[in-house]
Parts: C-alpha cells; structure tokens; sequence
C-alpha cells in the first residue's frame, strides 16, 4: 500500500499528538497468538505506561488485534466487529499467519492473507512475537500517527467495492447493518 | 401483574467472561439460566487432515499448538504413540527429562488458571501476580528449549538435546520462589472472605454425574473419586517418584479450585525429586534416516494427564512415510460441551463465567 | 509376562460373544474385533456387567482401498485398570448407517455428533446430529480421503505474490521429497 502523506491542519496536528498517547485496544482472542497478550499486559512488561490499555466494546476502542490466524467462521465475526468502531481506527496483524497462512497454508478452514479483507497497518513477524516485539510495534504505531502517515482506515470507504467482493466470496452474502457510503461523507472521502 | 416470559441471551466470541474465543446460546427467565447450548468452531484448522499430508518428523512442529495454554502433552502423546508403533526404547535420563518438562508445563498452567478464575469474580490483582510469576518458568522453557510458548523439545526416541550448565541450580531457586508466594496468595485470593462466598455451592457435581458424564482431571478428584492417569496407567518416569493425588469431597467450584492449588504443591515436590535422582547417560536413541524413515503398519492409544485431564490420542500407520490416521481427543471435549450445558441449568446468569472458569475448558481443544 | 486381569476379561468376552477376536497388545491394552451388528449389546454389558463405565473416545478411519469406515470404541475401567478397544466395520458409502450408544453414554453424543460432521457416518438413534463446528461449509465431508486440502485451499483463498531468486532456483530443481 502507498503512502498517502495528505495535508494537515494545525488542529489535526494538535488531534493526532493526543490521540497517540491513548490508544484503546480491543481485547479479542482471535487465535493462538492471544497467549502472549495477559504478559504484555500485566506487571512484567506493562503496556499501560504507553496510555495502552484493553478495553472490552469495539464501540470504544481504536485498536483491533488480529492475534494469528482467522477462521472462516471468525471472519464474519471479526468484519461486524470492525465496522462498529469510530473511525480513525488501525488493525495490527500479528503473527505469520496474517501475512501468507503460516504453518496453516494447505488448511480448508483458514485465511491466508488478510489485507483482502480488511486494510492493515502494520504487521508483526514471528510465531509467536515476544512481548518486546508488540511493544516496539506499538511504538511504531505510535511514531506514524505523530508524523501522519497512519491512514489505512480511509482505504476501507475509498475502495469499499474491493473489499466487499472479496469478503462475500468467502462467506456469501451477508448484512452489517452499517451504511459505509454515508459514513464516508463525514470524512469528505468520495 | 408482570407478566413472564422467557428470553434469550448470545454470549458471544467476543466477552471478558468467556476463557477464549466461544460461544454460549442461553434461554434464561428472569435471571435463572433454563437451557444452555454451547457452539464451538471459531478456531478450527482441520489439524488432524494436515497431519496427513506431513511426514511423521515434520509434524512434531505443528502438534504442539492444538492446546494453546499448555502444549507439551501434545509433544508427548505423539512421540509416545510411535515409539509404540515402532518398537523404539527412550533411555532413562530422557525420560527424567520429559517429566520436568511436563511438570514445569503444569505449575504454568495452574498459574493462568488461577488468574483466569479471579479475573471472572472481578479481583484483577491476583492476574498481575501470577501471571508475571509464570514469565519465570518461561525464562526457565526458554533457556532449555528455545521457545517461551511453544516447544518443539520432546521428539520421538528422547529429547532434542541435554540440559544445559547451571540449569538445575536454577530451577531450584524458582521452586523455592513459587513456595515462597503460596502463602501470599493464600492471603490475596484462596482465603478471601468474598472468594469462598461467592464460590461455595455453584456448579455441584455429584460422584455418579461425574461418572456417567465423563469428567477426567482435577473435576473428578474434586467429587472425591482419587482417579489420576499417573498411577493407574503409568508412563515416563512417574513410576520413580514418589507424590500423592489429592482429592475433595464437595464438588463444586471452591473445591475444584483448591484441588488445583494442592496439585501446584504436589508439582513442586516432583520437580524437586526430578532434578535430585536424574541418571547420567545419553538422551536420545537415534531414529533412522527421517526424511526416508518408515514407520511399521499398527495403531496405538496413548493417555496423558495434562493439567486440564486426560489427553488422548490415536494414532494409525500403514507402513508409509506420513501417519494414516491421527485422532485428537482434547480434555476439554467433554467439559466444555455438555458439563457446561448440563451445569448451567438452573444457575444464575451472574454465576455463569464462573462455572466455565471453574472447570478449565480451553476452546482449541474441542475444536483443533 | 503374566496377564491376570487381562485374561479374565477376555474369558468373559468370549463367554457371550463367541466369534470376537481378542487380543493382548501389551500390558492394560486390549483389541476386540467384533461384527458391527454387536455392538449395542457390547456395549451395554461393558457398561453395567463388566464394569467399564468410562467411554474414553470413538475415533474414525477411512479405509478407501478396502471401501469400508472402521469405528474404535475405547472403554477404560476404574477398578481393573484396564483399556479395551472395540473396532467394527461399515461399509463405505455415500452416508452408511450404524447404532448409536448415545442413550446408554452422554459424552457419545459430541463424539457421534463429530464423526457425522467430519466423515458422513449417520448415527441411528442419535437425535442431535446437526453441524457443530463447520456451520458455513457446504462441501464434501472434508475427512474423507478422496477430499485433498492442499487443492482445495490454493484454488478457493488467494496468496501473496512472493517470488524471490532464491525459491525460483529451487521450483527449477524439482520437488525431490514428494
């Protein structure tokens, strides 16, 4: 995906350096990469101390975790899920998995590469990442919405089409009782 | 006059009070659960199709990851069930090796186990404790094996390699570390006032239901049954070690609970005698050619007690280079499906993560 | 090695079912071949004569060359410390029919319930034999062993385009252990 440096103002400039320390994450074990999120939570490797903390609603969060592979049956759960967060929102894809199926490339059940389903910011490698390992893509994350550059979310309204057609030729028609088209007026995105 | 009526309730993949991605479908009337049905399959793979394809050295990397919180008896079960098949001895120091490997596999487990049960009463302290207390058996796994999580040590003939220098000075200091945090935990958890009032008579099992229904492990010693695959089918070095099985009478979430901390002191001690009477010798006796190494026709059931209960697999070659058949059959396959469903009638919806908690159902188990 | 236990158990297996084959694998495993029109009754005297009241699992193999599933039954006993494992065939058809021992044991419903999913055995007598773990999927049983994954997952999900000198070097070679 390119990069897509747009213009900013100097209010989105004051907005993006508060909203960098109080990134929400979703706290949803989709796989077995979920086992190494309690350490990096809790008192050893603490992420709290960067404004990281889980949360339980997608209604309220800003991060959403995909932690390894994703059945078919988890796909759909995970779409519904990401449309009911607010915008700006990132998904991180964590774990080898995301990136090209991983261990599980010849399975019937699994994904393989999951920016054909829903736009990804940035991916972690590894099976399974360390705790540093997700603390220093945190960072990254973090560095990127200070200089700008995290727009990934907007590529979800400007290529709708794209992604609807590859997700419905994985789990057929289904309805997410969320109107994107007219979500994406609020953000001038045509 | 209100009028009353029944209602249903989707507790979904997607909830703090579930362990792990599940789903529960509850009919409830008013706050009383009166019918309960379970759905799994948000984390299948179709593992045991993918053991087919591989040849048999090349699946020792992906067994490991059906059980994600503890993996080793998957290792186990597996190396175990063709050294069966195929008539190979595991010298004696291997053997010691691989109890302690499934020993130290068991206090992690315990240690999530016990943080999962108070974060669903709602003390979030004692997750904070145990699990960074768990991150020192994951420096002890990693020095020895390479990996925190998941192992890929116990192959089939031995174990990979010999421990290193230093290692049993090491593990000794955590044992004592661990012994020493009992009694604080003691304090913050198993003897609080709210624990033991909020955990009595939730979730009762009586002998002949856990009989009939099917229950293995800590579940069925918590009814008063003393019933533990290390001495009755015994395997590995536990025949040389001397330890007891504790069991209590009221079955319910209190004792379950308890059973697993008299468990974690038990565990404690088997490490000790471990690293104590450990033989000297080689570890491993060598396969043939694994790339080109044929297994002989036959089929083997093997059964380890993992620290959720009994572990199964089977496993049938007809002569070839990659296994025919391999049947997993996870602890969690009768706990998690219809205990769960059968327990949750007539419970109360704020009782209801509890009781899952209680009984350690670990959802990629059931559906590999 | 002497079998005590083990060779009273079969005496009393071949007491009633006189054409089973039984045999002593090693020590606390035991292997009953039986005809599959015997195993209601079997398992019924394992449960309430012979005391053997815990159904450990049922597992499934497809024979393809010989057309026929073959069905293990493995009961285990508390007291005797003892392991039987009961196997039967059934021949291999498009959904072949068999007895269900639900009614006598509750964990065989899941294990039925899997089977039926996985390979297409209808178990009669089994009331609870809808999807479990595959809601969505409409395809042929995928245990089968007429059913390859590896076809399956290239053709239906699409990879990444990754093709670097190095792994064309090796397509060029040929795939020498396959």
């Amino acid at each position: 995906m390119e990069e897509k440096l747009t213009q900013r103002s100097v209010w989105e400039k004051i907005l993006n350096k508060l909203r960098k320390r109080s990134l929400w994450m979703l706290h949803y074990c989709t796989g077995c990469g979920a086992i190494e999120l309690p350490p990096t939570m809790t008192a050893r490797f603490d992420m709290e101390r960067f404004g990281i903390t889980p949360m339980v609603t997608p209604r309220q969060a800003d991060i959403l975790l995909i932690t390894g592979y994703l059945s078919a049956k988890t796909l759909k759960r995970v779409i519904l899920t990401y449309e009911q967060m607010q915008a700006p929102k990132w998904v991180v894809g964590f774990g080898s998995c995301t990136i090209n199926g991983g261990m599980y490339w010849n399975s019937y059940a699994t994904i393989k590469k999951l920016d054909r389903y829903v736009p990804v910011e940035i991916y972690i490698a590894g099976c399974m990442p360390r705790p540093e390992a997700i603390i220093n893509s945190f960072n990254v994350l973090i560095q990127r919405i200070d200089e700008g550059k995290a727009n990934s979310w907007k590529d979800y309204y400007e290529n709708y089409d794209y992604y609807k057609k590859n997700q419905e030729a994985v789990l057929g028609k289904f309805d997410t009782l969320v109107d994107i088209k007219d979500d994406a007026k609020k953000f001038n995105i045509v | 006059m209100i009028e009353k009526r029944e209602y249903e309730l989707f507790i979904g993949p997607n909830h703090a009070g579930i362990s792990g991605n599940y789903s529960l479908h509850l009919t409830l009337e008013g706050d009383k659960i009166i019918k309960a049905k379970t759905d799994a399959g948000y984390l299948h793979r179709g593992f045991e199709k993918l053991m087919e394809e591989r040849l048999f050295i090349q699946n020792i990397a992906i067994v490991c990851r059906i059980c994600v919180p503890d993996p080793d008896p998957n290792e186990e079960n597996y190396a175990r069930a063709i050294e069966e098949i195929a008539g190979i001895e595991v010298p004696e120091r291997g053997k010691y090796i691989r109890t302690l490997v499934l020993e130290l596999a068991r206090l992690a487990s315990h240690l999530f186990t016990f943080g999962g049960h108070a974060g669903s009463i709602g003390l979030y302290s004692l997750p904070n404790w145990t699990v960074a207390d768990r991150d020192r058996i994951m420096e002890l796994f990693e020095e020895l094996t390479g990996g925190r999580v998941y192992h890929i040590f116990i192959l089939p003939g031995g174990v990979r390699r010999d421990i290193p220098k230093g290692f049993k000075k090491r593990v000794m200091e955590v044992m004592d570390y661990l012994e020493k945090r009992l009694p604080e935990y003691d304090d913050l958890f198993f003897e609080n006032a709210i624990f033991i009032k909020r955990s009595k008579g939730i979730g009762i099992m009586t002998p002949e239901q856990a009989i009939t229904w099917g229950a293995t492990g800590p579940n069925i010693r918590a009814c008063g049954i003393p019933a533990d695959i290390r001495k009755d089918d015994p395997y590995e070095a536990y025949p040389y070690i001397d330890f007891e099985i504790p069991t209590r009478t009221e079955g319910d979430a209190y004792a379950r609970a308890m059973v697993r901390r008299a468990e974690f002191v038990q565990s404690i001690n088997i490490v000790r005698q471990v690293i104590e009477n450990m033989p000297e010798g080689p570890v491993w006796n060598k396969i043939p050619n694994p790339l080109k190494w044929k297994v002989p026709a036959g089929d083997a059931y093997v059964r380890t007690e993992s620290s959720k209960g009994e572990f199964a697999y089977y496993l049938v070659s007809n002569g070839g280079q990659k296994p025919y058949r391999v049947h997993v059959r996870g602890a969690s396959v009768t706990h998690g499906v219809h205990i769960l469903e059968n327990l949750l009638v007539g419970a109360r919806i704020e009782d209801a993560s509890q009781i899952m908690f209680s009984l350690d159902a670990c959802p990629p188990e059931i559906d590999r | 090695m002497e079998y005590k236990t083990e060779n009273e158990i079969i005496k009393e297996i071949k007491k009633v079912f006189k054409q089973a084959k039984c045999s002593i694998k090693k020590e606390r495993r035991i292997e009953v071949i039986l005809n599959k029109r015997n195993i209601m009754e079997f398992a019924l005297r394992m449960q309430k004569n012979w005391d053997f009241p815990h159904l450990s699992a049922i597992s499934c193999v497809d024979w393809i060359d010989e057309k026929q599933f073959e069905l293990v039954y493995h009961f285990w006993s508390y007291n005797k410390k003892v392991l039987v494992s009961a196997k039967i065939r059934i021949p291999r058809e498009k959904e072949p029919h068999t007895d269900s021992i639900a009614s006598l044991w509750q964990p065989a419903k899941f294990f039925e319930r899997d089977i039926h999913e996985m390979f297409g055995v209808v178990f009669d007598g089994n009331n609870e034999l809808e999807k479990y773990i595959l809601t969505d999927w409409d395809g042929p049983p995928p245990m089968r062993k007429d059913f390859i994954t590896r076809e399956f997952a290239l053709n239906f999900y699409s990879y990444r385009e990754y093709n670097p000198e190095w792994l064309q070097e090796i397509i060029k070679q040929g795939d020498k252990n396959d």
